[in-house]
């Protein structure tokens, strides 16, 4: 952050120097040029003359000689990423200078598909944060850094389990399909970016519209995010950095359950109106107390920590950074059954080995592991276990060894000792790397070539130990999920072997004085092979996961399963850009881009994409006014592409395996059918957005407003929408349907004048989205997703006209007080009673049935919002990080309703018991006849919150006194993550982002809650 | 000038690799496509295997077996395991206050409609494989009978579906019902089509046992009169099976379901299980095995889940007759009893659970749980689904129906000669109820008594007391997810 600013400038510098020496002859210069920030000499800066050839660089104490300079010759120095300082030069003998660095914010190079460009220069509409905004948060996966910082960028939890991925969309969710972003790591296009150290990361750009991501063609739709990781500089000494921390992470809500005595009244009550006796233990709720509280027991503190070593530098030919990196994180549910381990290492390097040649490479390998116990499931993860495992059953028996409860049965079994049970262990090698030749042929045309790999090898070991929770194991009285008799090993292995070659030529020239073209032509090849293969027995005698090898399981061989298989997709591109520019001021930018893809049939192979983008900077004409020091419209139209759909898609494959026996022997036949079925019209879908901005930049580059408005069309969108079972197949992959995103976005920021001792910056995004599917295709049916076991039915319904997976469901109308209430209204099921939910009849046919649903929620925000604010003083700084959503439902299926019998949270108390007594809760009853727990607006929640995502006060120690230990920067810091969450959810986390399906979002089953974190770090650097 | 040579090299060296147009056409590497197979003999067999693999299904991945549909909804068994919430929905079912969204309905909706499938595709793609005809038309004929099979499934169970004769193309998957009637009609013409191709069981070779027969096709023909009340076309069909010769009664009723029992002579249509596949839970996870064993296996130290209890008014049944019948000892485990080499049935030795009675005909023996892998999903006995006393005794209904009361006295006097009990001489409203308890008695726990309630009119007098409401329960509920699939295409039936 820019808080460091505390300068002269060197203008001031220059005039002061300037009156002390004046000369009339050609005279030689000499001096030195240093960092405002750090006084450090500058090594390699440029001194030209203006207008002639003349010039020099610094050397590598910063010093330079000049000679040959007359007075009254303006001088320039310059130095990358700096301020130019522009002097008249009067005759000195010596003049030293200092140059700041140049963080104004239009100046900034902006990464673009296959090059880079100043953001003045920009026509698309293109985000950015960069490294001291990324590591300014400890951040676990860099998807965390983009949270909240960008508009138009909306990052959410799949799970707070450790090494969970995040969802990220760009402007929305663009499709009912694989709405994720193409991630592209230095050129290299990546699946995933699990595998990154965040402190590698020099900066990430967002293409937004469409213009600025046609360059990617067919896999561009939903934007793209383009990583640049760090390289050192030439000609500076090698910079050593460690940083570290250490956290204790917390749950930061529990949710309030039923106590025990609750628990049993609730039960007596839900017998007797079903016509059963109440169960003769519960004959006294008070005698049973608190009981257990199952949430307790399965959450806990969890530290989580990060120890990072980088070293960067480069010589007058080369630039070189070597870093390293260990993460480890357990899971507040879970602990370490759920730890998140790291290794990273990379290497990038770049060398001038000829004049014209420059060569280089990026390599980075990552070792993950992943001990995931099972989160998001509504059927066994621990925390939906927990949440419904009623509270009147101990965890452990009498003589220490686990219970069961005797009145949940089938999923709901004792979570603390599933979460023992649990042996479940992901372990990925990965390497992404690339090398690069890049030659200019003559001024201005250059070419590159860069080859690059992006292997992963990733294995799942799983161990399902024998145990059994029975009172008396001969009898084996425990329910089938509290007892596993006969133990199993599984072993799967995959294998990504991704290699892409891409070459490009770019040419810059001018025409004239005024006309600038930067043009560049390129070709891609990129071939994605999967291979995978595994194999499981069972029977192991040990019982321990440090022996659980299929090798030592004692169950014949012939009881081994194994499989192993391939698939493969290529894609073959061509592509090209024209940037032209008139004086600067405006702006046009045409791309086109080929891509064949062998993910669609012969038909449909080829697909081209379009954009064309201009700007205009309208302030240009001299008219710098102190308080607009640069205004600039944008306007972009472009097409781009989605192949998000699994291989081979087109065509259907014949399974085999479907066997059957036959014969006296019981011999195994085979049987071969196709269990899907093809699409050999397969194609890409086409999103098609125009986009219109205004950037300002006001007092004096202090402050900066960009504001975009897009409109983003998806049409021919791939899907296989579940099916009708009368298909007999699993559902084919279609190109049915069109939808529509529209948006506003909103980023300004501010910053402190430089001189001031009190540096601050402010920052906001603000992105309001409005979804909505504009067709679905032949038949028009609408899509029906989401599907939770507590009504056993499906949530979230796309359809014409209403955004993307809204609920769909019953409107609830109060409570039936009476029996003439019942009588009096549709009829709902021959159980219905006093004390059941009221439904609408709202097709008022007199009979509630499926009809009578309608959209009862969104689970897509209309806004989402990020603010942060940053403060420095004296070598303290504080950051507060703010994130939030407004206008998105959540749909809580976190109580298994299904069961009658499971624990409820407090809100059950309020039941009915009689007329007048709820008119929100109804009655308890064992069978619930009047399904209660049907899809409603009851368990329809707003789900909007505002978040303190991160709060942090460092204090960098007095650079005098560490350069006595010759310590260039020491940091310290505390922070906290997630410290304040204001939100009216009642479940455990209103961060959800999707979890399974595209189609499932914002639905509650049991979502493991992000943690609160205290953690405390260093940042050090010699 | 090198300089530029190198250049030059540089710049047109990564042109010279240009793409082979085969680098984007990849097809699969593993499996087939359906482009490449139905190509010979041995496909068209893979073909029909996979549609017989699909009467295997019976937890996809909730249960749906037979015997929950037959039994379990009639009075002569009850839910059982490990308590009432145990599989909640069916004891919700049997007490017909059916859930029209249970998982459990859904399973048998998709189980069948998957087998319609793959009898479709192997009506469609075989024809045109060149073939020994002879093989060819048996093969088309058995797939007929499976269709029909699924057909009478869903026909008994929800009362008219839609109806799916080809491979559905993505836009023809949302089909309104057709009536009761032309589902009939359609598994009517499907059999008497698979009736004419498909051999005798005595003429299939040795490797082919469990194959359908022409007797199987004629048996389930009758079955589908039956259902309809067409008494005389039922007759038609059982008396040629009777008359075929193929098929006898086992002198001793105690071994037909023992593992030696399995495809015996008096095995008309019996579904192939086995207990050494290593397969794992799920439909199409290669499982050849059977969880009937398990799920009806008593609790406790017999390692089951104690489902299918046997009711007294069951067991009752037995001893109608002021003795007690030598089938019960064969049907039901009572306490005391031996069972196999499990231990003695106490209350227990059970689970304490509490249930006096547990059924016998699926039980296996220790030493015959799988020898591998997981033994709960890999049971190894058949589901006898027709035998021949159950076609001696419809052949004895349509007879009595089409007032033959005298060649109806002859065959149910055959199903009891063979435990050697009285010959039946009644007539009238006795005949027909002695052939009633005598279905009850012979084919016990073997999931057709439900069925036979409903389809002989029986069901409210005797499920009434159940819950059973005439008019609404003689049919399940239509799945509710594949209603909200259809938007309303799909009609719930009447009551639900």
């Amino acid at each position: 952050m820019p808080y460091s600013k505390n300068t002269i400038t060197s203008t001031l510098l220059a005039f002061i120097l300037m009156i002390f020496c004046y000369s009339m002859e050609a005279q030689t210069v000499s001096g030195r040029v240093t960092s405002s920030e750090s006084n450090e000499p500058l090594v390699g800066a440029s001194i030209r003359i203006q207008n002639t050839n003349q010039g020099t660089v610094t050397d590598a104490d910063g010093t330079y000689v000049l000679s040959g300079v007359q007075p009254g010759d303006s001088l320039i120095y310059s130095y990358i990423g700096c301020i130019e300082v522009r002097l008249s030069y009067q005759g000195q003998s010596q003049l030293n200078i200092q140059l700041s660095s140049d963080d104004r914010l239009l100046d900034e190079m902006i990464v673009v598909g296959y090059g880079s460009q100043k953001r003045s220069s920009i026509t698309g509409a293109v985000s950015m944060i960069k490294s001291d905004e990324i590591t300014s948060t400890p951040a676990l996966r860099i998807e965390q850094a983009l949270q909240g910082r960008m508009a138009g960028v909306q990052v959410s939890q799949s799970s707070g389990a450790p090494g969970a991925p995040l969802t990220v969309r760009i402007r929305g969710t663009g499709t009912i399909n694989n709405s994720d972003p193409l991630y592209i790591v230095d050129g290299v296009p990546v699946g995933g970016l699990d595998f990154l150290n965040p402190s590698d990361i020099e900066s990430v750009n967002v293409l937004k519209d469409a213009a600025s991501a046609a360059i990617y063609g067919a896999r561009g739709s939903n934007g793209v995010v383009l990583i640049k990781t760090f390289n050192g500089k030439r000609n500076q000494e090698g910079i050593v950095q460690y940083n570290a921390y250490y956290g204790i992470q917390n749950a930061w809500k529990k949710p309030r359950l039923l106590n025990a005595r609750e628990y049993a009244i609730l039960s007596n009550e839900a017998h007797i109106a079903a016509g059963a006796a109440p169960l003769p233990e519960f004959a006294n709720p008070d005698a049973l107390g608190e009981g257990t509280d199952w949430v307790s027991a399965i959450m806990q503190s969890a530290p989580i920590y990060d120890h990072q070593l980088s070293i960067s530098g480069g010589s007058e030919k080369s630039t070189y950074v070597i870093s390293g990196n260990y993460f480890n994180q357990e899971g507040i549910i879970g602990g370490k059954k759920a730890t998140f381990d790291r290794i990273t290492a990379r290497i990038n390097t770049t060398h001038q080995v000829k004049k014209w040649l420059l060569l280089g490479n990026t390599l980075n390998y990552t070792w993950l592991n992943r001990d995931g116990i099972t989160d998001n499931s509504e059927f066994n993860s621990p925390l939906i276990r927990a949440l419904n495992i009623d509270p009147v059953t101990p965890i452990r028996k009498a003589n220490g060894t686990f219970a069961y409860s005797p009145y949940t049965d089938t999923d709901i079994a004792n979570p603390v000792n599933a979460i023992e049970q649990t042996f479940d262990s992901w372990t990925t090698n990965r390497v992404v790397g690339s090398v690069f030749a890049e030659a200019e042929l003559f001024k201005g045309l250059k070419a590159r070539s860069t080859y690059s790999i992006d292997n992963t090898f990733a294995n799942q070991r799983r161990f399902y130990p024998k145990f059994d929770l029975s009172v008396d194991p001969v009898l084996s009285d425990a329910p089938a999920t509290e007892k596993n008799l006969v133990n199993s090993v599984g072993f799967n292995a995959n294998k990504w072997s991704n290699w892409q070659w891409e070459n490009t030529l770019t040419y810059i020239f001018t025409i004239g004085k005024d006309h600038h073209l930067n043009a560049l032509a390129g070709t891609s090849a990129l071939l994605n092979r999967h291979y995978y293969n595994g194999g499981a027995n069972t029977n192991l005698p040990s019982n321990k996961w440090e022996d659980a090898y299929i090798s030592n399981t004692i169950d014949p061989i012939a009881s081994q399963s194994s499989y192993e298989g391939a698939d493969e997709s290529a894609l073959n591109s061509y592509f090209g850009r024209i940037n032209y520019d008139f004086k600067d001021t405006y702006f046009f930018t045409a791309t086109m881009r080929a891509d064949g893809s062998s993910r669609f049939g012969a038909n449909n192979r080829w697909g081209y994409f379009p954009s064309f983008s201009g700007s205009w900077i309208f302030t240009n004409d001299g008219l710098l006014d102190n308080w607009l020091a640069l205004g600039k419209l944008r306007l972009s139209w472009g097409q781009n592409g989605n192949d998000n759909i699994g291989n081979y898609g087109y065509t259907s494959v014949i399974s085999s395996g479907q066997n059957y026996v036959f014969g006296p022997g019981e011999v195994i036949t085979n049987g071969s059918v196709a269990l899907g079925a093809s699409n050999p019209d397969l194609k890409w879908e086409t999103s098609t957005q125009t986009n219109i901005g205004l950037d300002l930049d006001l007092l004096s580059g202090r402050m900066q407003v960009i504001t975009d408005y897009f409109v983003k069309k998806t049409s021919n969108m791939l899907y296989a929408i579940p099916v009708l079972s009368t298909s007999g197949t699993a559902a084919p992959v279609q190109n049915i349907a069109s939808a529509i995103n529209k948006g506003w976005e909103l980023a300004a920021y501010l910053k402190s004048r430089p001189t001031s001792a009190l540096q601050y910056n402010i920052g906001g995004n603000l992105t309001f989205i409005h979804n909505e599917v504009t067709d679905l295709g032949t038949g028009g049916e609408p899509i029906n997703t989401g599907r939770i076991q507590s009504a056993n039915s499906t949530v979230a319904r796309t359809d014409v006209g209403h955004p993307l997976a809204s609920f769909y469901g019953y409107v609830t109308d109060g409570i039936f007080q009476t029996q003439d209430e019942v009588a009096n209204h549709a009829f709902q099921s021959e159980g219905t009673s006093p004390g059941d939910i009221r439904f609408k009849d709202l097709n008022q046919d007199g009979v509630i049935d499926v009809n009578d649903r309608t959209y009862i929620g969104n689970p897509i925000p209309k806004i989402t919002y990020g603010l942060s604010g940053n403060a420095a003083y004296r070598g303290f700084d504080l950051s507060l990080f703010w994130q939030g959503t407004y206008g998105n439902d959540i749909y809580n299926g976190s109580v298994r309703y299904d069961f009658t019998y499971v624990n409820r949270p407090q809100s059950a108390l309020e039941r009915w018991t009689g007329p007048g007594t709820s008119n929100t809760q109804p009655r308890v009853s064992l069978n619930d006849p009047n399904q209660n727990a049907r899809v409603s607006d009851r368990f329809v929640e707003d789900g909007s919150y505002l978040r303190l995502k991160n709060i942090q006060l460092g204090y960098t120690l007095p650079s005098k006194l560490m350069q006595k230990v010759a310590i260039r920067e020491l940091r310290l810091y505390i922070s906290a993550q997630n410290l304040l969450t204001f939100t009216g959810y009642s479940g455990m986390d209103p961060e959800i982002g999707v979890v399974g399906s595209p189609l499932e979002l914002g639905i509650d089953k049991g979502f493991y809650p992000q943690s609160r974190i205290w953690m405390a770090g260093v940042n050090l650097k010699f | 000038m090198k300089k530029h040579i190198y250049k030059i090299l540089f710049l047109t060296t990564p042109f010279l690799f240009s793409c082979g147009k085969d680098f984007l056409d990849k097809k699969p590497i593993i499996g087939v496509t359906s482009d490449n197979f139905y190509k010979t003999e041995e496909d068209a067999i893979a073909a029909i295997n996979a549609a017989y693999a699909a009467l295997q299904f019976e937890l996809s991945p909730a249960g749906h077996f037979r015997w929950f549909w037959g039994d379990i909804m009639s009075d002569d068994s009850e839910k059982g395991g490990s308590g009432d919430n145990d599989v909640v929905e069916l004891y919700q079912l049997e007490h017909f206050q059916g859930p029209v969204n249970t998982d459990l309905l859904d399973a048998e909706w998709n189980a069948d409609y998957e087998g319609i499938y793959r009898a479709n595709v192997v009506l469609e793609k075989v024809p045109s494989i060149e073939m020994d005809e002879a093989l060819k038309a048996r093969i088309l004929a058995e797939a007929k009978f499976i269709r029909a099979w699924f057909y009478y499934n869903l026909n008994t169970m929800f009362g008219g579906t839609p109806l799916v004769d080809k491979v559905l193309a993505p836009s023809e998957y949302n089909l309104p019902r057709a009536d009761a009637a032309t589902i009939w009609a359609f598994i009517e013409k499907d059999l008497q089509e698979a009736i004419i191709d498909l051999p005798l069981k005595s003429q299939y070779s040795q490797k082919d046992l469990g194959r359908i027969t022409k007797g199987a096709a004629r048996s389930l023909l009758a079955k589908a009169f039956l259902y309809q009340r067409k008494y005389a076309d039922a007759l038609v069909q059982t008396q040629e099976v009777i008359h075929s010769g193929e098929y006898s009664l086992v002198p001793d009723y105690g071994t037909i379901f023992t593992q030696a029992g399995e495809n015996n002579s008096e095995s008309v249509f019996e579904i192939q299980y086995m207990n050494a596949s290593g397969g794992n839970w799920g439909k199409n996870a290669a499982n050849e095995g059977t969880f009937t064993n398990v799920f009806t296996r008593a609790r406790g130290q017999f390692a089951g889940y104690g489902f299918n209890i046997p009711t007294q008014d069951f067991v009752d049944e037995f001893f109608k007759e002021g003795f007690e019948d030598p089938r019960l000892k064969y049907t039901v485990f009572r306490l005391g009893d031996q069972m196999g080499d499990r231990g003695i049935f106490t209350l227990a030795n059970a689970g304490d659970v509490g249930y006096i009675y547990h059924p016998r005909k699926y039980f296996s023996n220790l030493s015959e749980d799988a020898p591998f892998g997981d033994p709960n999903p890999n049971g190894g006995s058949n589901d006898r689904v027709i035998r021949y006393s159950d076609v001696l005794l419809m052949d004895a209904e349509a007879a009595f129906q089409t007032g033959n009361e005298d060649a109806a006295r002859a065959s149910v006097n055959i199903v009891r000669k063979r435990v050697n009990i009285a010959e039946v001489t009644a007539s009238g409203q006795q005949l027909i109820d002695a052939i009633y308890h005598e279905r009850r008695v012979e084919l016990g726990l073997e999931g057709h008594h439900f069925f036979d309630l409903v389809r002989t009119g029986r069901a409210a007098k005797e499920l009434g007391p159940l819950g059973f409401k005439e008019g609404i329960n003689e049919v399940f509920p239509i799945p509710n997810s594949q209603i909200v699939l259809s938007n309303g295409v799909l009609k719930q039936n009447p009551g639900y």
